[in-house]
């Protein structure tokens, strides 16, 4: 009786099983279909709800800790590499005999550059995300002084003398100019929009800085980004050079003889429809020449062959003896090596009208290419020993320093800075956001058009056969986690879909991303990138007076003369906090000739002062002109009721909001990224 | 025989009129004024009287005909070994003996260029004009309107480089733009003691910035406290200036500048110097100023370059040398007032045209921008 009882209990338990599991499995089917748009993604709850969790005690389970180092400098005597990891705050002292970290110097938030005065008993390393540059003694490795300088503070260079830092400020399109005597910023000289690369001229008297923004112009019109020359004597600009059809001018250097300069570029092809990415010849890398003799021509050749690129080239860097040039192609995992007399016999016998075709032609890199040599993940920045004999590469999503032998072109065994062995989820992601591998002949990564995980500011013809039809402006991917739906139609409810195979069909025309890897992009996307704290126009988390008027501006449901605003035209309407944007699509009367009839995603507004141009179609070259020029019918806020002051006050609003984090900490201490 | 009127009252009455308007019509011998008054110039300007007045001559002009895209200059600047004009027709730059013009086609935000400065510090050339602000950085133009950026009014009479900080003066209030954040800042009579938004010029002194406010006088904005405070006639009299020194002379000024310690204002109706304690009013019925109409001034070191309809006139206070021409001849004077003296030396060439609109001074080169092209002097020595 007792058994008898006790099967029937038995038999209920697993029919109630089998019908809890049957169709709650057909649910979660149901839900992770909907959620990636495919019907054959494994259901493991795992993908959604633990690797892009938000929990702290989970994410710090899943996560690790990464040094990520960016830029290297080495000694004179080559004895030790200083070494900026970029995701941990420091400054790394490696001792190149016996490859160990010495020692691991805490700096500013978001390290950029390292560069060693003359002597090699001072470093100074420009923080990025905290707009001020750390001096440290050698001697006895510590950071012994902090040097204010202007927004997002990247390349470094020293004047002949010694005497003046010049500091690429990225987030302010600038460079500070430091008097070393007194520590103070002397002045500050306006650059191309959003630099870091700086070169002094072997004699001192030229100084570069190269911008990765282009300048903005209306589509259909080539892209320009400039180049400046700074008199190094004066200090003054000397010279806005236009570099046509080209952007991401990461870093430049000199020849040793100052014969030639040369920068990194890539020259995207954003004019014509994205259904050429498989025809190739779409996105294209190379390199920037800038003759320094009466000619002064500026010549751009490609490194890339005509059925395999090397994309996003990050740093070049010069030998001893002004031969060679090595070139990190950080999302083609190599160093692109080039035989620099090559390229002066390629600039002796081509003649001036024939330059702008060797600027489009991908064959011409087998006449100055020596050799490609696989690297470690994402190799960024550059050094060469003073011998010239080994070139050191900050694998930044490898952490690990790779090592060039020069004579041999082959790599040695890494220094290992000692982060973690363990790649978790979201670093594969980050590796495949930074990786072109995924892209038909390997044209572009993910980063390509999003530099810093951001946006690159171009207005591209996406995918449609048909010119300039349906064209859209790059979306920043900072902290868009909490945002869906995702393209500018909204059509995409989740990153899953965005990056699945309507990403492989519209935008890498290969196969789709493996359902790992999808997996790992998307915990990457959601959860690993940060805005960068807004110390331009919100710098201790308070609004100024003016930001505060604003803000009443943005709330307020009666316009100037006292009359209701409709609800549906006011700004927190659509654009509620803390994520600035209610998620939705509406109809801001954007809607061009050359647009399908669609409404529009809501876009989220946290850093907006950092994402021009706006508009989907990137209409509108600043804030303003949504509503001076692009705002007449009040469907976009009601604002035409606004004074000109009052419009300032909302906008100076605008540019001051940061991400929901930004009220709850302060920008000083904002978490570093832990993928 | 005897002569019978028949209005003899009538007949009196009008010869007494006619005497009577004699001094209204007859040209004043200005040196009178001046040793009428010259007593009452005891202040510290006394040590600059002290110095000689420069004296400029060897003008050579350029219009339409030898340099310059068109005869209408309204401001000059002397940077280093180039010299800019801004024209009704572009910006014309002098280098190397060679004229070269600017317009829009090359970038710049519009043609009608009223006032510029130089940044001493990065060397960007800020261009004011009837359309719009232009950031000029070798060759390569940026601008700024009041569509595309928080600049009040794309109309702008005057500009001045101050720090890190860019002020203009324009037709709808006074702006400031920091270049380092990008940002703008518009002071009108909703936040500053304005009569109205309409600003014509704008100068800076260490601690100070001055705005010339078209029926509000002159507008001081301390930048430390960022407070303001107003300057207005205080006779309050349209007409004329009823108590002699009391104050800016007019509540329409035109223009203003600071050096050493002082602040000059040109209005319509005359000139004002204020030393941080006492304003002293100057006009062309009691001073050397050769006309109250003033367009532009300029103050280097202790001497003021006054820019008027009836040509140009310099003073250190109370000495006074002025630069007139016959616009047809091409033929002036150079009438110079020390004390109680006056000589007028001939002048051939002279200025292009009286009506002189913009000034600028360096070394031993004075530069003047007039309605009929640009002069260019010699301190004379």
């Amino acid at each position: 009786m007792k058994n008898a009882k006790r099967k029937t209990l038995l038999w209920m338990l697993i029919l109630f099983g089998v019908i809890i599991y049957f169709p709650g499995r057909m649910l979660a089917r149901h839900h992770v279909n909907d959620k990636t748009a495919v019907t054959d993604h494994p259901l493991k709850c795992t993908s959604c709800h633990v690797y892009t969790s938000k929990n702290k005690f989970v994410t710090s389970l899943i996560n690790e800790d990464y040094y990520s180092p960016f830029n290297i400098a080495v000694s004179h005597d080559g004895s030790r590499l200083y070494v900026v990891a970029q995701d941990t705050d420091e400054l790394l002292i490696v001792d190149t005999e016996s490859n160990v970290v010495l020692h691991q110097l805490k700096v500013g938030v978001h390290p950029h550059s390292v560069i060693l005065n003359k002597a090699n008993t001072l470093a100074y390393v420009s923080n990025q995300w905290s707009d001020y540059i750390s001096v440290i003694d050698l001697a006895v490795s510590k950071v012994t002084d902090t040097i204010k300088t202007g927004n997002g503070p990247s390349g470094l260079t020293l004047s002949a003398d010694g005497s003046f830092l010049q500091v690429v400020n990225t987030y302010g399109s600038d460079l500070s100019v430091i008097d070393l005597s007194t520590k103070e910023e002397l002045k500050r000289l306006g650059t191309g929009s959003d630099p870091t690369g700086t070169a002094l001229s072997p004699d001192g008297k030229k100084l570069y800085v190269t911008s990765r923004r282009s300048k903005i112009v209306p589509y259909g019109e080539p892209l320009v980004s400039d180049l400046t020359e700074i008199n190094g004597e004066t200090l003054r600009v000397g010279e806005h050079h236009n570099i046509e059809e080209a952007y991401m001018m990461e870093n430049i250097t000199f020849t040793p003889s100052g014969d030639l300069a040369m920068m990194t570029l890539i020259r995207p092809k954003n004019l014509i429809p994205s259904v050429q990415i498989e025809g190739g010849w779409m996105m294209t890398h190379g390199i920037g020449v800038i003759e320094q003799g009466e000619n002064g021509r500026i010549i751009q050749l490609l490194t890339d062959e005509p059925n395999s690129y090397y994309s996003d080239p990050f740093d070049i860097v010069v030998s001893p003896d002004g031969k060679r040039a090595y070139v990190s192609n950080s999302g083609a995992d190599r160093i692109t090596v080039i035989s620099v007399d090559s390229i002066r016999a390629i600039l002796k016998e081509t003649p001036k009208e024939e330059l702008k075709n060797i600027a489009n032609n991908l064959g011409v890199s087998s006449r100055f290419v020596i050799k490609r040599v696989p690297t470690g993940a994402n190799p960024k920045g550059l050094a060469l020993s003073e011998d010239g004999k080994k070139l050191y590469i900050a694998e930044q999503l490898e952490d690990k320093i790779g090592v060039l032998d020069t004579e041999s072109l082959q790599m040695e065994a890494p220094i290992d800075l000692g982060g973690p062995s363990r790649i978790t989820v979201a670093r594969q992601g980050r590796r495949l956001f930074n990786n072109a591998g995924h892209t038909f002949q390997k044209q572009y990564a993910c980063y390509t058009c999003h530099p810093d995980h951001h946006e690159d500011g171009l207005v591209y013809n996406m995918a449609g056969k048909d010119m300039g039809r349906n064209v859209t402006n790059t979306q920043s991917l900072r902290e868009i986690g909490d945002t869906p739906p995702f393209k500018w139609n909204g059509k995409n409810q989740t990153i899953y879909k965005q990056d699945g195979m309507r990403f492989s069909t519209v935008l890498t025309r290969t196969e789709q991303f493996s359902y790992d890897d999808l997996d790992a992009i998307t915990a990457y996307i959601k959860r690993g990138i940060k805005y960068p704290p807004n110390l331009m126009y919100n710098p201790h988390g308070e609004l100024t007076e003016s930001q505060q008027r604003g803000k009443e501006i943005y709330n307020r449901t009666k316009d100037n003369f006292g009359n209701v605003i409709p609800e549906n035209n006011r700004c927190y309407t659509c654009h509620p906090a803390p994520l600035y944007s209610n998620l939705r699509t509406a109809d801001v009367s954007t809607l061009a000739v050359t647009d399908d009839s669609i409404l529009f995603d809501t876009p989220h507004l946290g850093n907006i002062y950092a994402s021009p141009p706006y508009l989907h179609d990137g209409r509108a070259a600043t804030l303003e002109e949504i509503w001076t020029v692009y705002g007449e019918d009040n469907k976009h806020g009601y604002v035409n009721d606004l004074t000109k002051m009052q419009l300032n006050d909302l906008i100076d609003y605008l540019k001051s909001l940061g991400g929901p984090e930004q009220e709850e900490i302060s920008s000083q201490t904002q978490e570093t990224a832990s993928f | 025989m005897k002569i019978h009127l028949k209005y003899p009252t009538l007949l009196v009455l009008f010869v007494m009129l006619v005497i009577s308007s004699w001094g209204f019509v007859q040209p004043k011998e200005r040196t009178e004024f001046i040793k009428d008054t010259s007593k009452t110039y005891g202040d510290k300007n006394q040590t600059a009287s002290e110095k000689p007045m420069p004296i400029y001559g060897n003008w050579i002009s350029y219009d339409s005909k030898n340099g310059l895209p068109g005869d209408k200059a309204y401001c000059v600047k002397i940077d280093g070994d180039r010299v800019l004009v801004g024209t009704h027709e572009g910006l014309a730059v002098l280098e190397n003996g060679n004229w070269k013009t600017y317009t829009t086609e090359d970038g710049l935000t519009h043609n009608g260029i009223l006032a510029m400065d130089v940044d001493p510090l990065t060397g960007d050339v800020w261009l004011g004009t009837m359309g719009g602000l232009s950031r000029w950085s070798t060759g390569k133009f940026e601008n700024y309107t009041q569509m595309n950026s928080g600049m009040p009014n794309d109309l702008i009479y005057a500009v001045t480089c101050d720090g890190k900080d860019v002020w203009v003066a324009t037709g709808g209030g006074a702006g400031c733009y920091d270049t380092y954040t990008r940002k703008w800042e518009i002071f009108t009579e909703e936040n500053a003691p304005m009569h109205e938004p309409w600003t014509y010029g704008v100068c800076a002194s260490d601690d100070k910035i001055y705005i010339a406010a078209w029926g509000g006088g002159i507008i001081e904005y301390t930048k430390k406290t960022k407070k303001f405070r107003d300057y207005v006639d205080p006779d309050g009299n349209m007409e004329i200036d009823l108590f002699p020194d009391d104050g800016v002379v007019h509540d329409i000024t035109t223009g203003a500048s600071w050096s050493n310690g002082m602040l000059w204002v040109a209005t319509y109706f005359g000139l004002s110097r204020y030393d941080g304690v006492h304003w002293k009013g100057y006009f062309d019925h009691d001073s050397g100023l050769t006309s109250n109409f003033i367009n532009y001034i300029k103050a280097k070191d202790d001497i003021a370059f006054i820019c008027t309809d009836q040509g140009l006139s310099t003073t250190d206070g109370k000495n006074w040398v002025n630069y007139t021409t016959n616009e047809n001849l091409r033929k002036g004077k150079t009438i110079i007032i020390n004390g109680d003296d006056k000589k007028v030396m001939a002048t051939s060439p002279s200025l292009a045209h009286n009506f002189t609109i913009g000034v600028d001074v360096e070394g031993d080169e004075i530069w003047v921008a007039t309605s009929k092209g640009v002069s260019h002097g010699h301190l004379m020595k």
